[in-house]
C-alpha cells in the first residue's frame, strides 16, 4: 500500500474511533456522581429550582434519548451548548484549541532545540565530562514537577531578572504568543528534552559505529559533516517516533502548566468542565483529543516513514 | 565676638527652617494630591474563577454577580456597612400605614449607557421580570401583587401582605433595572452584552478569559466613574495571581489564600486588605443519620468544635470563632446569641445525657483536594475522639460533595454562608425552615417554634421588635445546635498600592466607580 493510501486508511479510522470514544465519554461523564444543576445553583440549589433546571436542559429524559439527542446534533456538526457558559461547546474548545496548540508545537520544537545539540555533543565525546554532564543535568526537567518549575521559572525570569517575560497569559498577535507562550514552552520542553535526549544519544552512538559512517570519515569528510548529514539523520528516525508518543501524551496532558502559566488552552477547560459536570463541553473536548491523538501518531508514522525508506505499509 | 559666633548657628537654624517649612509644603501639597482622585487608567482584576452569566436575574455566582452590579443598579442599594440601605436610583420612598403599598420617587437625570433615560416604565418591567424567573431570583420577590407606574418618575410597588424585608429584597442585584423591553433585542441577546445604569458599560468577553467593561459616559454620579475602563481575568492558580499583582500585570487579587497574608501585608507596593464580610462557616449536622438527631450529640459536637485552634491553623488567626449562624455584619445579629464555645468538660456531659454516652461512628464528608476542609476535619476528629465519636473522612470531589449535601446523602459535613441582602431574612429562612427550600440547610432541622419567630419576623414593621425576634429565634437556634457554627472570616483582597478607593462591603460587591489610579 502507498503512503497516500495508508493515510487515508488511517483518517477513516478516525470515524470509529471517535464514535467509540463519544459513547464511552457519554455514558461515562453521566453516570459521575454530582449535578450540574446543584452546581451552578450553589446554596439556592432548591429541590423545585433543580428539578426546573434539569428540565431546561433536558438532563431529567432517559440517558439513550439523551445520546440520541445528542448523536443527532452531532451529525449536524452541532456540540452542544455548555451548560456553565450557555454558549456553543464547540466554540469554545475551537477558541481554546489553538492555545493548546502553541503550547505543543512550541515545546515539542524547544525540546527538540535543546536534544539534538545535547544528544549530539554527548555521543561525540561518549563517556567523557560532556557526556556525563548532558545525561544527567536533564533529568533534573523530569524530576521535578511542572507545577514547581513553571513557578521558579516565573519567578526568575518574569518577576526578578528584569522581567523579561509576561507572567502567564497568551498574549496578543504572533509576536506576543511567541512572547507569553515561551516560558511555558520551556517547561514543556524540560519536561520531555530528557527523553529525547537518551534516545537520540543511543541512536547517534549506535549509528556512529555503523560501516557507512566509518567510509565517511575515511574520505576525509569533517566529523562535523559526518555527524549532522549521515549519522544524525538516521538516529533521529526512532527518536521521531519517542516524541511523537509525548506528544500524543501532552494533548490533555499540558493541565498543570496551563493552570501555572494562567494558558487558557483546553487542558483547563477540560478540568473545569469536569468539575463543574458541563457534559457537553467534556464531550467535546474528549473528541477533540481523541481525534488530536490519532492525528500525531499519524503524523508519526508518516514522519518515520519519509526518514526511512524501508518502512513499508501494510 | 558672641555675635559672631552665633551667626553661623543662626543661620543654620534659618536654613533648617527654611527647609523644614519647604518638606512641610511638599509634604502637604503631596499629601492633598494624593488624596485627590485621578481621571483615567485600566484596572485589571484576576479572580479565581470565570463569570458564568450576566443574566442577573438567573445567576448565583459571585463571580459573576459582582461584575453585573457593575452594569446593573437597584433602587436601594446597601451600605458600606452591609446592614443599612441607601437610596440609589430612587431617592426616596414612602410606605403605606398597611405596609402594602411602597411608593418610591426615581432619581432625576438617570440614563442607561445607551443614553435612553430611566424611567419608572423601566423600573416596572426590570422587577416584573426579575420576579417571573422561577429558575432563578424570583422568589425573593414572592411578596409583590404587582407594580405600576403613574408616571415616570413615580413607580409603586403593591405586596401582597406586609413584608419587612422588601426593601432589602428590592436592593437585590436581580432587581436592577435595564432598558423596558431588553432595548428591543431578544432576553437572551440582550444579557450577551447587557445595558444599565451603572459606571460600566459592556464592552468585550473571551468566553473562559476574560470580561472587559468601558466607563458609561452617561452615568449619574458626575465625574465617576474615574477608571477608563476595568478588566477581569480568570487564573486559577493563586502563586501565578500572587506573581501577576507583584509584576504589575494585574492590578488586583482576589482572595489570595490566608497563608500569603503575612507576606503580601510587608510586600512592598502592595496592600493587603481584609475587609469584614458576611461569610459564615458551618459544620453541617444531618438529622437523618439517628445520632445526629439527638440534640444532646450535637450540643457536645458544637462544644468540642475548637473554633480558635482551626482559626489559627486554617485562617492564620484571621478570623473569629462563630456564636451565631447569623454573621456580625447582618441586621438584627445578635452579639449575645449564645452559640456553644469550646469545652470539652460541657460537651463530655452533654454526650452523657444523651442516647449515645459511649460515643458512635460518623463519617465526614470532604472535599477532595480541599486543604481547608482537610484542615478542619483533621482537628475536628481530633477533638470529637475525646468524646468517643469516632470519624472517618469520606472523600469527594467537590461537585459531587455539594451535589450529596444538598440531597442529604452525609452525615457531617462543610458548608458556608455569605449574604445576598441586607436583611436576615434569605438566611433564616433557607437555614431553619424546612419549607424554605434547603431542608434547613440540608439538616433536616424542624423546630416550629424557630419558624414561627421567623414568620413573626417576616412581617414586623418595627426594628426593635423584629431585633428581638431574630434575637430570640438565633438563641433557639444556637441551643439547638442545628449547625456547628464554626467561624467568620474576612474578604482578602490584595491590590496594587496605586489603586486607591477600593472597598469590598460585606455582601462582596464592591463599587468600582469610586476606585482611581494614582
Amino acid at each position: 500500500m502507498s503512503l497516500g493510501e495508508y493515510v487515508v486508511r488511517r483518517l477513516l479510522q478516525l470515524v470509529p474511533i471517535s464514535l467509540g470514544v463519544t459513547i464511552l465519554v457519554f455514558f461515562l461523564i453521566h453516570l459521575v456522581p454530582g449535578d450540574p444543576a446543584r452546581t451552578i445553583l450553589g446554596n439556592q440549589a432548591t429541590t423545585a429550582r433543580v428539578a426546573l433546571l434539569r428540565h431546561a436542559w433536558g438532563l431529567d429524559r432517559p440517558l439513550p434519548v439523551q445520546y440520541l439527542k445528542f448523536m443527532g446534533r452531532l451529525f449536524h456538526g452541532d456540540l452542544g451548548t455548555s451548560l456553565f457558559y450557555s454558549v456553543g461547546a464547540g466554540r469554545l474548545v475551537l477558541q481554546r484549541l489553538p492555545v493548546t496548540l502553541w503550547l505543543i508545537g512550541f515545546g515539542a520544537l524547544l525540546a527538540v532545540v535543546i536534544a539534538v545539540p545535547l544528544s549530539a555533543l554527548a555521543a561525540t565525546y561518549r563517556d567523557r565530562l560532556p557526556d556525563h554532564v548532558v545525561r544527567a543535568v536533564p533529568l533534573v526537567g523530569l524530576g521535578f514537577p511542572p507545577f514547581w518549575l513553571g513557578i521558579v521559572l516565573l519567578l526568575t525570569f518574569a518577576l526578578n531578572l528584569g522581567r523579561l517575560f509576561p507572567v502567564g497569559g497568551y498574549g496578543h498577535g504572533f509576536a506576543g504568543h511567541l512572547h507569553s507562550m515561551f516560558l511555558p514552552a520551556l517547561t514543556v520542553a524540560l519536561g520531555i528534552a530528557p527523553i529525547l535526549i537518551r534516545s537520540l544519544r543511543a541512536g547517534l552512538l549506535e549509528v556512529l559505529e555503523s560501516d557507512y559512517v566509518t567510509t565517511a570519515r575515511s574520505k576525509g569528510l569533517p566529523e562535523r559533516r559526518v555527524l549532522v548529514r549521515h549519522a544524525l539523520r538516521n538516529a533521529i528516525v526512532s527518536t521521531v517516533c519517542v516524541l511523537g508518543v509525548n506528544i500524543g501524551y501532552l494533548v490533555g496532558g499540558t493541565l498543570v502548566i496551563e493552570q501555572v502559566y494562567a494558558v487558557p488552552g483546553i487542558g483547563q477547560l477540560m478540568i473545569n468542565s469536569i468539575f463543574e459536570r458541563d457534559f457537553p463541553v467534556v464531550q467535546a473536548v474528549t473528541l477533540v483529543f481523541s481525534v488530536m491523538v490519532v492525528l500525531v501518531y499519524l503524523a508519526t508514522d508518516v514522519a518515520h516513514a519519509l526518514l526511512d525508506p524501508r518502512v513499508r505499509f501494510d | 565676638m558672641k555675635a559672631r559666633r552665633s551667626l553661623p548657628f543662626l543661620a543654620l537654624a534659618g536654613c533648617a527652617a527654611l527647609g523644614l517649612t519647604a518638606a512641610t509644603a511638599l509634604g502637604a501639597g503631596h499629601a492633598r494630591h494624593a488624596a485627590m482622585p485621578k481621571r483615567g487608567g485600566s484596572i485589571t482584576i484576576a479572580r479565581i474563577e470565570d463569570s458564568q452569566s450576566f443574566d442577573k436575574t438567573n445567576v448565583f455566582q459571585n463571580e459573576s454577580i459582582w461584575l453585573t452590579e457593575q452594569i446593573n443598579e437597584t433602587l436601594y442599594t446597601a451600605a458600606k456597612d452591609g446592614k443599612t440601605l441607601i437610596p440609589w436610583l430612587a431617592t426616596g420612598y414612602t410606605m403605606s400605614k398597611d405596609g402594602l403599598t411602597y411608593t418610591f420617587t426615581l432619581r432625576k437625570g438617570v440614563k442607561f449607557s445607551n443614553g435612553q433615560p430611566m424611567t419608572s416604565a423601566d423600573v416596572k418591567f426590570s422587577i416584573d421580570d426579575a420576579r417571573a424567573q422561577s429558575k432563578g431570583w424570583g422568589y425573593l420577590d414572592a411578596a409583590i401583587k404587582n407594580i405600576t407606574a403613574p408616571d415616570p418618575g413615580t413607580v409603586v410597588f403593591h405586596l401582597k401582605r406586609r413584608w419587612a424585608p422588601f426593601l432589602a429584597d428590592i436592593g437585590l442585584f436581580a432587581n436592577g433595572i435595564i432598558p423596558k423591553n431588553f432595548a428591543g433585542q431578544t432576553r437572551a441577546a440582550f444579557y450577551k452584552h447587557p445595558i444599565g445604569t451603572g459606571p460600566f458599560m459592556w464592552d468585550k468577553r473571551t468566553v473562559g478569559q476574560s470580561v472587559t467593561f468601558k466607563r458609561n459616559p452617561y452615568y449619574w454620579q458626575k465625574g465617576k466613574p474615574y477608571l477608563d475602563s476595568v478588566t477581569w481575568t480568570f487564573v486559577t492558580d493563586e502563586n501565578t495571581r500572587e506573581l501577576q499583582l507583584r509584576g504589575g500585570q494585574i492590578q488586583i487579587d482576589e482572595f489570595p489564600p490566608f497563608n500569603s497574608i503575612s507576606k503580601l501585608q510587608n510586600t512592598s507596593g502592595v496592600t493587603m486588605s481584609l475587609f469584614p464580610s458576611t461569610r459564615t462557616d458551618y459544620l453541617d449536622i444531618n438529622e437523618s443519620y439517628a445520632p445526629l438527631a439527638d440534640v444532646h450529640v450535637r450540643r457536645a459536637i458544637s462544644l468540642a468544635i475548637d473554633r480558635n485552634a482551626i482559626i489559627k491553623s486554617v485562617l492564620f488567626g484571621h478570623g473569629t470563632p462563630a456564636n451565631s449562624f447569623l454573621p456580625p455584619q447582618v441586621p438584627f445579629y445578635d452579639p449575645k446569641t449564645p452559640g456553644l464555645q469550646y469545652n470539652i468538660a460541657q460537651a463530655k456531659a452533654e454526650m452523657a445525657k444523651s442516647k449515645y454516652p459511649k460515643g458512635f461512628k460518623v463519617t465526614l464528608l470532604v472535599g477532595a483536594g480541599a486543604q481547608v476542609e482537610t484542615a478542619m476535619g483533621q482537628i475536628l476528629q481530633q477533638s470529637l475522639k475525646q468524646l468517643g465519636i469516632d470519624v472517618t473522612f469520606h472523600q469527594e470531589d467537590t461537585s459531587t460533595e455539594f451535589n450529596d449535601i444538598g440531597k442529604r446523602k452525609y452525615q457531617l459535613g462543610f458548608s458556608y454562608w455569605t449574604m445576598d441582602i441586607a436583611d436576615p431574612d434569605e438566611l433564616v429562612t433557607f437555614a431553619i425552615d424546612p419549607a424554605g427550600g434547603a431542608s434547613s440547610f440540608y439538616t433536616g432541622y424542624d423546630n416550629p417554634a424557630v419558624v414561627k419567630l421567623s414568620h413573626e419576623a417576616q412581617v414586623q414593621p418595627d426594628p426593635a421588635k423584629r431585633a428581638a425576634l431574630y434575637s430570640q429565634l438565633a438563641k433557639q437556634a444556637a441551643n439547638d445546635a442545628f449547625l456547628g457554627f464554626l467561624y467568620y472570616s474576612p474578604y482578602r483582597w490584595a491590590y496594587s498600592s496605586k489603586v486607591h478607593g477600593f472597598f469590598v462591603e460585606p455582601l462582596g460587591n464592591y463599587h468600582l466607580e469610586d476606585v482611581w489610579l494614582g
